[in-house]
C-alpha cells in the first residue's frame, strides 16, 4: 500500500511539472453562432442613404460635351449601349456594353492612398449571336482608383481594367467601345460609333421623372441613331461587322417609388429612320405606373415626349428562364398618336443576364401588326422579374 | 501451463506493484517527452504553413516586389493593359496590438471587389451576398474600417461599431470595426484567427507604404503552368518577380527545419534514457524470477512460452506507459507550444499558434515508440532468461558471473559504436541526421563501457573504502559489482542523462558567451535609433532618412553608421540583405574570418559583398565566390570580399555598401542608424536631447549601447528555454530510472540484508551500507558523465550547430555546469537509497530471512 503511495506522489510531481509548462496557455473563446448573412452588396450599395447627394428635381441645361462626361454628385449614373451588328455573311450579332457609376459615399475623407474612393464602376457585357441562336454575358466591378476603372472627361473616357469608352476627340465621336470577355468562351466587341442624329432628351427638357416624389427621377438622354463599325470576337472566330447603335445616359440619386416592382424599357430603331423608347413602371398590383413615358423621334431627329396613355403594350408570350424567372418575350405595342402598332420579339428567348442581379436585356425585332410595312431593330430590358432581382442599380 | 504461467506472472505484478508502475512512469514520461515535442513542433508548423497557406487561398503564385514592395500600378497595367484575371493586390503587415499585449496580428489589406474570387472568408461585395454580417460600404469608404472574425472579435472585446487601436509603422492607428466575418469553413476559422481585414487604401495609410503592394497573389492554370509564368515573367518589369506560394511556405518550412530538428533529437535523447531505464527494469524482473523461470523450466515450460510471457509483460507495461505518455506528451505540448512559438516569433517570423493539433500520426508515433522501445529493451533480458540451462537460470551467483564476464564483451562493443561514430562524422556531409545518428552511437557506445569502467572503479575503490570506512565500506564497493548486471545499466542510465545535462549545458553556455563577444564587437555604436516597432527582420517598418541629418547636427554625434534590411530575391531563394551606409572608412562592427579588414574594405566600398559565416556555410559560398541579387535593375551579380561572423540569422545575411545598395535598388529607407559619440557625451542625456527634439517623431525607439545588449541576451535567454526544460526532463526521465533501479537493486537484497542482521547488523549500519554503495554509484555515474558530457557538448558546437546554423562557436566549459552534474547524479543516487534503506532497516531478520 504504501509503495503504491510513492508511485501515485511521482505520478503527481510529473503532471505538476508538466501543468506548469502548460499554464501559460491561452484559452480560446468559444464560438458564436452564425450571423445573419448580409444580403447582396449591390443592393446594400445601391439602395440606402440618398442624403448628401445632388437629386433631379427639375429639369436643367445640358452642356456638351460636358454632360457625356461623369456627374460625381449623384449617385448613381451609366453609359448604356445597346445595338445590332452585322457580319459579312448575313450573320447577325446584338450587344449590350453598360459602364455604372455608383457612388458610395456623398464625400469622403481626403485620401493619401490612391486606392481610396467613394466610388465603384460596375460593368455589364453581353453579345447575342442569332445565327447561332447563342446569348454570352459578363460581370465585373471594381473601385474607382488606382487606374483600374474610372469615369473621366471630356474627352469621354469610361473604363473597367480593358473594357472601355474612349472619345478620340473632345467632341465624343468618334467613340470607341472595347471589351472582351475573360470567360472561357470568349467573346468581345471593338466598335467604333459616329453619332447620325442629335442628341434626344427624354421626358421634361431631359428630366425622366420615376415616381411620385420629387426628385424620384433622373436625367436621361439618348443618342438614338449610332452608325457601328468594328468587329465581333466569338470563341476564335473575328468578325467585322457593321451595324446601328443605341446609347442611354442618365444619373439620378434618388430610388424608386416604394409600390414599383420593376420597369419594361423598349428602344426600337425603325427602318423609316424614326425611333421609339418606351420606359414602362410596374407597381406592386400589376398594373403600370402612371409616370411611365417614352420618346418618339422622328426622321430628322425632332422629339415627341410620349406620356402615360399615348402607348399601350400588351404582351403575348411569356418565357421562363433556367433561374425560375417568367419574362414577357412577345408583346404588341400600339402608338396610336404615331401611327405606330408593332409586333415586338426576342431574335432569341434566353438573354437573361445572371450577374450581381438578375435581369432580361435583349435584341429584338420589331414588325408592323397592321399592313404599314413598318419594320425595326431594337432592345428589350425587362427587371423585377426574377427573384433576386434588386430594384435601381439598372435601367435604361 | 500457460495459465499457469499467467498467473505466476500477474502474481509477481501484484507482489512488486511499485516496480511495474515506476517502469510505467519511465515509459510515459519518455513518451510524454518526445510526443509532446512532436505535437509542438507540428503544431507551429501548421500555424505557420496556415498562415502563408490559409491565406492565399486559391493563390498558386505571387508577384514580389523588392525591399519596398512592389510598384502598385503593376497590379493595374497587369489588369487593364493585358486583361489578366484572377490576381488580387495584397497590402500586408503584422500589427501589435498597443500598451501591454505581445500579441501582433496579421493586417491584411484587400481589394473587396476581386479579393473573393481568390479567399472563402474575405468579405464579399457581390452576388449572394457577404459571410458574417457588416458595412461594405463603410469598409471601403471609411479610412480604417476593419472587419475580423468573430472569434477574434470576441477575443479582443469589440463589436461591429467599436474601435481598436494598432500600432504599425511606429504610430497608433485607431481602427474601426465595420463587420464581423463568419468563417465558412475551418481552414478559414483558423486563419481568421489573428487576421485583421482592412481595405488596401487604409493599409497602405495605416503602414504608410502608399504606392506600394506587398504582393500580388494569383491563380495560374496547373496545365501548362511553366509556359504561364514564362508568359507572365514577360509582362513584369524588373524588380517584380513571379514566384509560387510553395516557395514561400517552402522557405519559411526550411528556415525553422534546423530548429525543430534539434528539438526532436533532444526528446529522442530523453526516449534513450527512457529506454535504458526500460531495459534495466525488465532485466530486474527476469533476475528477480529466475529461481521462478528455473522452477517452471524445470517443470518442462518451454523457452518459447518464457520468451513470450516476458515480452507480453513488456508490451503490457509499454501499451500503458504508452496510453499515459500520450496523454501526458498533449498536455506538455501546450507548455512547449508556446515556448517553441516563441522562438520562432524571435528567431524567424511572426507566427500566432493557439491550439495543438493533435494529428493522428502523433498518437501513432508515440504509441509505436513506447511500446516498440519497451519490446526492444525488454528483448535481451529474455533471451538471456530462457536460453540460459534451467540449472543455471536458478542460480544467481552464476547470472552475476555471466555479467562480469560479459563486460569484456559489452565494451567491445561500445569502443565499436563509437568508431563507428567517429566515421559517421568523417563523412563530408552537411546532413543533420547523419550528425544526430552519430550523436547517437556515441552515446550508446559511451553507456556500453559503462559496465566495465564500473567493475574497474569498484575494484579500486574497494581498497581504500575499505579503509575509510571498515569492513562495511569494502561490502559497498563489492555490492556494486557483485551486482552489475543491474548496477551497470542503472549507472548507465544516470551517465547518458546527466552527460545531457552537460553537454546542453555547456552548449547554451558556450554559445551565450560567444554571443556577449560578438555582440561586444558588433553593437559597436553608442546609441541605437530605429523604429519604435520591434518589426520582424525585412518587414515594412522602416525610418524616414530625413532624421539623418536632424542627428548628425548634434555636435555630441562624432559620426553616423545605418543599415537597411530587406529580403532580396535571389537565384538561392529570398535572402536577407543588409546595406551599411558608414561615413567612417572600414568596419567598426565586423569580425572577419579570415583577411585584412583593411583589404576587405576596398573592395566593400567597390561594390563587393561581404557575407555572414551561415551563408557561406548553408549556400557553399566562400571570399571570391559570386552571387546573383535580383535588384530593381534585374539580376545582378556581386562579388563576395570576405565572410564575417554573425549570430543575428541563422540563414545568414548578405552586406552591401549603401551607395552599392542606392545604385541597384530604388529604396531610400532606413532599418537602423547606429550613433557614433565623441569622447565623454552622456548618451542618456544625448538619447533623452534628441528625442525631445525630434519629438514629433514618435516613430523613433532610442536605445544605449547597454540596452540593446541586454534585449539581445533576453531574447537569447528566452530562446534557449525551451532546451532548458527539455535537459530537465531528460533529468526527470533518468531520475525515475535510477530510483527504480536503485530501489528495485536493494529490496531484492532484503534477503541477504537478512542474513546480514541476523550476524549482527544493526539497522543504522544498513542505512550506511544502502547509501554508500548508492553514494558510490551515484559518484561513478558523475564522474562519467564529465567525460561524455563534454564530448557531446563538442558534437553538439562543432557538428550540430555547425550544420544547423551555420555558426562558429568558442566552446567554453564552465566548472560549474560539471560540478552542478556530479551533484546532481550524486543527489539522484542518496535519494534513490532513502526508502530501500527506510524499508530494509525495518525488516526484521527473521521476516528476511523467512523468503527462503
Amino acid at each position: 500500500m504504501r509503495s503504491r503511495r510513492s508511485t501515485l506522489i511521482l505520478f503527481a510531481v510529473t503532471l505538476l511539472a508538466a501543468s506548469l509548462l502548460a499554464c501559460s496557455e491561452r484559452h480560446l473563446a468559444p464560438k458564436v453562432p452564425q450571423a445573419e448573412p448580409l444580403s447582396s452588396a449591390v443592393e446594400t450599395l445601391a439602395g440606402g442613404d440618398t442624403e448628401g447627394y445632388e437629386a433631379a428635381i427639375e429639369p436643367r441645361e445640358f452642356v456638351f460635351p460636358k454632360d457625356h462626361g461623369p456627374h460625381p454628385e449623384f449617385k448613381t449614373e451609366w453609359w448604356y449601349f445597346t445595338g445590332h451588328l452585322e457580319a459579312g455573311n448575313g450573320n447577325r450579332f446584338g450587344y449590350q456594353l453598360t459602364f455604372f457609376r455608383q457612388a458610395l459615399a456623398p464625400d469622403a475623407p481626403q485620401r493619401t492612398s490612391s486606392w481610396g474612393t467613394r466610388q465603384m464602376i460596375m460593368a455589364h457585357f453581353a453579345v447575342t449571336d442569332v445565327a447561332d441562336g447563342s446569348f454570352y454575358s459578363a460581370e465585373r466591378l471594381s473601385r474607382a482608383a488606382a487606374g483600374l476603372a474610372g469615369a473621366e472627361g471630356p474627352p469621354l473616357r469610361v473604363w473597367l481594367e480593358d473594357w472601355s469608352i474612349t472619345s478620340t476627340t473632345d467632341e465624343v465621336f468618334p467613340l470607341r467601345l472595347r471589351a472582351e470577355s475573360r470567360e472561357a468562351s470568349r467573346f468581345g466587341i471593338d466598335l467604333t460609333l459616329e453619332s447620325l442624329k442629335p442628341v434626344v432628351l427624354h421626358g421634361d427638357r431631359g428630366l425622366s421623372q420615376k415616381g411620385d416624389r420629387p426628385g424620384d427621377a433622373s436625367y436621361y438622354f439618348s443618342l438614338t441613331r449610332l452608325q457601328a463599325q468594328g468587329e465581333v470576337t466569338i470563341g476564335e472566330r473575328v468578325m467585322p461587322v457593321t451595324g446601328s447603335s443605341w446609347l442611354d445616359r442618365e444619373w439620378s440619386t434618388s430610388a424608386l417609388g416604394e409600390n414599383q416592382t420593376g420597369w419594361d424599357w423598349f428602344s426600337v430603331q425603325l427602318e423609316d429612320q424614326r425611333e421609339l423608347m418606351i420606359a414602362q413602371l410596374r407597381l406592386t398590383d400589376g398594373s403600370v405606373d402612371p409616370v411611365s413615358h417614352g420618346t418618339l423621334v422622328e426622321a430628322d431627329g425632332s422629339t415627341r415626349p410620349l406620356v402615360f396613355g399615348d402607348f399601350e403594350i400588351e404582351v403575348l408570350d411569356t418565357w421562363r428562364s433556367d433561374h425560375g424567372a417568367e419574362y414577357p418575350s412577345r408583346w404588341r405595342a400600339r402608338i396610336p398618336s404615331a401611327d405606330l402598332d408593332l409586333f415586338i420579339e426576342p431574335l432569341i428567348a434566353d438573354q437573361e443576364l445572371d450577374g450581381s442581379f438578375r435581369y432580361w436585356e435583349g435584341a429584338v425585332e420589331a414588325r408592323s401588326a397592321s399592313d404599314t410595312g413598318e419594320r425595326g431593330l431594337g432592345y428589350v430590358e425587362l427587371v423585377g422579374y426574377a427573384d433576386e432581382a434588386s430594384s435601381d442599380v439598372d435601367g435604361g | 501451463m500457460s495459465v499457469l504461467l499467467r498467473r505466476a506472472g500477474r502474481r509477481h505484478l501484484v507482489r512488486h506493484p511499485w516496480l511495474i508502475g515506476l517502469s510505467v512512469l519511465g515509459v510515459a514520461v519518455a513518451v510524454a517527452v518526445v510526443v509532446g515535442i512532436d505535437l509542438a513542433n507540428t503544431s507551429a508548423r501548421k500555424a505557420f504553413l496556415l498562415s502563408v497557406e490559409g491565406v492565399a487561398g486559391r493563390a498558386t503564385h505571387e508577384i514580389v516586389g523588392g525591399p519596398g514592395g512592389l510598384p502598385e500600378e503593376i497590379y493595374a497595367t497587369l489588369r487593364t493593359r493585358h486583361g489578366l484575371d484572377d490576381l488580387t493586390p495584397i497590402v500586408e503587415s503584422r500589427v501589435a496590438l498597443p500598451e501591454g499585449s505581445q500579441r501582433t496580428l496579421r493586417l491584411l489589406g484587400i481589394d473587396v471587389f476581386v479579393d473573393d474570387q481568390l479567399r472563402s472568408f474575405t468579405p464579399r461585395f457581390r452576388g449572394d451576398g457577404s459571410r458574417g454580417d457588416g458595412d461594405p460600404t463603410a469598409f471601403l469608404t471609411q479610412p480604417g474600417a476593419v472587419y475580423l472574425g468573430e472569434a477574434l472579435a470576441q477575443q479582443l472585446a469589440v463589436q461591429s461599431g467599436d474601435s481598436l487601436k494598432v500600432r504599425a509603422a511606429g504610430e497608433v492607428a485607431t481602427l474601426e470595426v465595420v463587420g464581423l466575418l463568419t468563417p465558412p469553413d475551418s481552414l478559414s476559422r483558423q486563419v481568421l484567427q489573428d487576421l485583421l481585414i482592412v481595405d488596401i487604401s487604409s493599409a497602405q495609410e495605416i503602414l504608410g507604404t502608399e504606392g506600394a503592394l506587398s504582393r500580388i497573389d494569383l491563380v495560374l492554370p496547373l496545365e501548362d503552368v511553366a509556359e504561364h509564368e514564362a508568359k507572365l515573367a514577360q509582362l513584369l518589369p524588373p524588380g517584380a518577380e513571379l514566384q509560387p506560394k510553395s516557395a514561400r511556405s517552402g522557405a519559411l518550412d526550411q528556415m525553422t527545419r534546423a530548429f525543430r530538428l534539434n528539438l526532436t533529437a533532444l526528446s529522442l535523447l530523453a526516449l534513450l534514457v527512457g529506454m535504458f531505464l526500460i531495459y534495466n527494469t525488465m532485466t530486474f524482473s527476469v533476475v528477480q524470477r529466475r529461481t521462478l523461470i528455473g522452477t517452471l523450466r524445470a517443470l518442462g515450460v518451454t523457452r518459447r512460452q518464457i520468451f513470450s510471457s516476458i515480452l507480453t509483460e513488456s508490451a503490457l507495461v509499454g501499451v500503458v506507459g504508452s496510453i499515459a505518455g500520450i496523454a501526458a506528451g498533449i498536455f506538455l505540448a501546450r507548455g512547449l507550444l508556446v515556448l517553441v512559438a516563441q522562438t520562432i516569433n524571435d528567431l524567424y517570423f511572426a507566427v500566432s499558434v493557439t491550439s495543438v493539433e493533435v494529428p493522428v500520426s502523433g498518437w501513432i508515433k508515440g504509441a509505436l515508440l513506447g511500446v516498440g522501445g519497451t519490446l526492444l529493451a525488454s528483448l535481451k533480458p529474455a533471451s538471456e532468461a530462457t536460453t540460459a540451462p534451467p540449472r543455471k537460470v536458478l542460480t544467481r551467483s552464476d547470472l552475476e558471473q555471466e555479467a562480469r564476464l560479459g563486460v569484456r564483451r559489452v565494451s567491445m562493443v561500445g569502443f565499436a559504436l563509437m568508431a563507428a561514430s567517429a566515421l559517421l562524422l568523417l563523412v563530408p556531409s552537411k546532413s543533420l541526421l547523419l550528425s544526430f545518428t552519430s550523436l547517437f552511437l556515441f552515446v550508446l557506445g559511451f553507456a556500453a563501457l559503462v559496465p566495465g569502467v564500473t567493475l574497474l572503479a569498484m575494484n579500486l575503490l574497494g581498497a581504500p573504502m575499505r579503509r575509510l570506512f571498515g569492513v562495511l565500506g569494502a561490502m559497498a564497493a563489492r555490492g556494486v559489482s557483485t551486482t552489475l548486471s543491474r548496477t551497470g545499466v542503472a549507472i548507465g542510465a544516470l551517465v547518458i542523462a546527466v552527460s545531457v545535462t552537460i553537454g546542453v549545458g555547456v552548449m547554451v553556455t558556450s554559445f551565450r558567451s560567444t554571443l556577449i563577444d560578438w555582440l561586444e564587437v558588433t553593437l559597436a555604436a553608442d546609441v541605437y535609433v530605429a523604429p519604435a516597432d520591434p518589426g520582424s527582420v525585412g518587414g515594412a517598418k522602416t525610418l524616414d532618412p530625413d532624421v539623418l541629418p536632424a542627428i548628425a547636427a548634434d555636435p555630441r554625434v562624432a559620426s553616423l553608421s545605418t543599415i537597411r534590411r530587406v529580403r532580396v530575391g535571389s537565384q538561392l531563394g529570398p535572402v536577407l540583405v543588409a546595406a551599411l551606409g558608414t561615413e567612417r572608412p572600414g568596419f567598426a562592427a565586423y569580425r572577419f574570418v579570415r583577411g585584412r579588414p583593411d583589404d576587405i574594405w576596398q573592395r566593400f566600398r567597390d561594390g563587393a559583398a561581404i557575407i555572414s559565416e551561415s551563408f557561406a556555410y548553408h549556400h557553399d559560398l566562400a571570399v571570391g565566390s559570386s552571387l546573383e541579387l535580383a535588384t530593381d535593375r534585374g539580376p545582378q551579380s556581386f562579388e563576395v570580399a570576405a565572410v564575417y561572423y554573425d549570430y543575428g540569422s541563422d540563414r545568414g545575411v548578405v552586406t552591401l555598401n549603401r551607395t552599392t545598395y542606392d545604385r541597384f535598388w530604388e529604396d531610400p529607407a532606413l532599418f537602423s542608424i547606429g550613433i557614433f559619440t565623441r569622447d565623454g557625451v552622456d548618451h542618456e542625456r544625448l538619447i533623452a536631447d534628441l528625442s525631445s527634439r525630434l519629438g514629433e517623431r514618435e516613430t523613433l525607439r532610442w536605445v544605449s549601447n547597454r540596452d540593446l545588449r541586454q534585449a539581445s541576451l533576453e531574447i537569447f535567454d528566452r530562446t534557449f528555454q525551451i532546451t532548458d526544460v527539455l535537459r530537465l526532463l531528460s533529468v526527470m526521465v533518468a531520475f525515475i530510472g535510477v530510483l527504480t533501479a536503485l530501489m528495485a537493486l536493494q529490496l531484492e537484497r532484503s534477503r541477504e540484508f537478512g542474513v546480514l542482521r541476523a550476524n549482527g547488523l544493526t539497522p543504522r549500519q544498513v542505512w550506511g551500507l544502502v547509501t554508500a554503495q548508492c553514494g558510490l554509484m551515484g559518484g561513478v555515474a558523475g564522474l562519467l558523465s564529465l567525460p561524455l558530457g563534454t564530448a557531446l557538448a563538442a558534437l553538439l558546437i562543432h557538428i550540430i550547430n555547425r550544420r544547423s546554423f551555420g555558426w562558429t562557436l568558442q566552446m567554453e566549459v564552465a566548472p560549474m555546469i560539471l560540478l552542478q552534474a556530479v551533484a546532481l547524479a550524486l543527489a539522484a543516487a542518496f535519494l534513490a537509497g532513502l526508502y530501500p534503506a527506510y524499508r530494509l532497516a525495518r525488516t526484521s531478520p527473521a521476516l528476511a530471512l523467512r523468503e527462503e
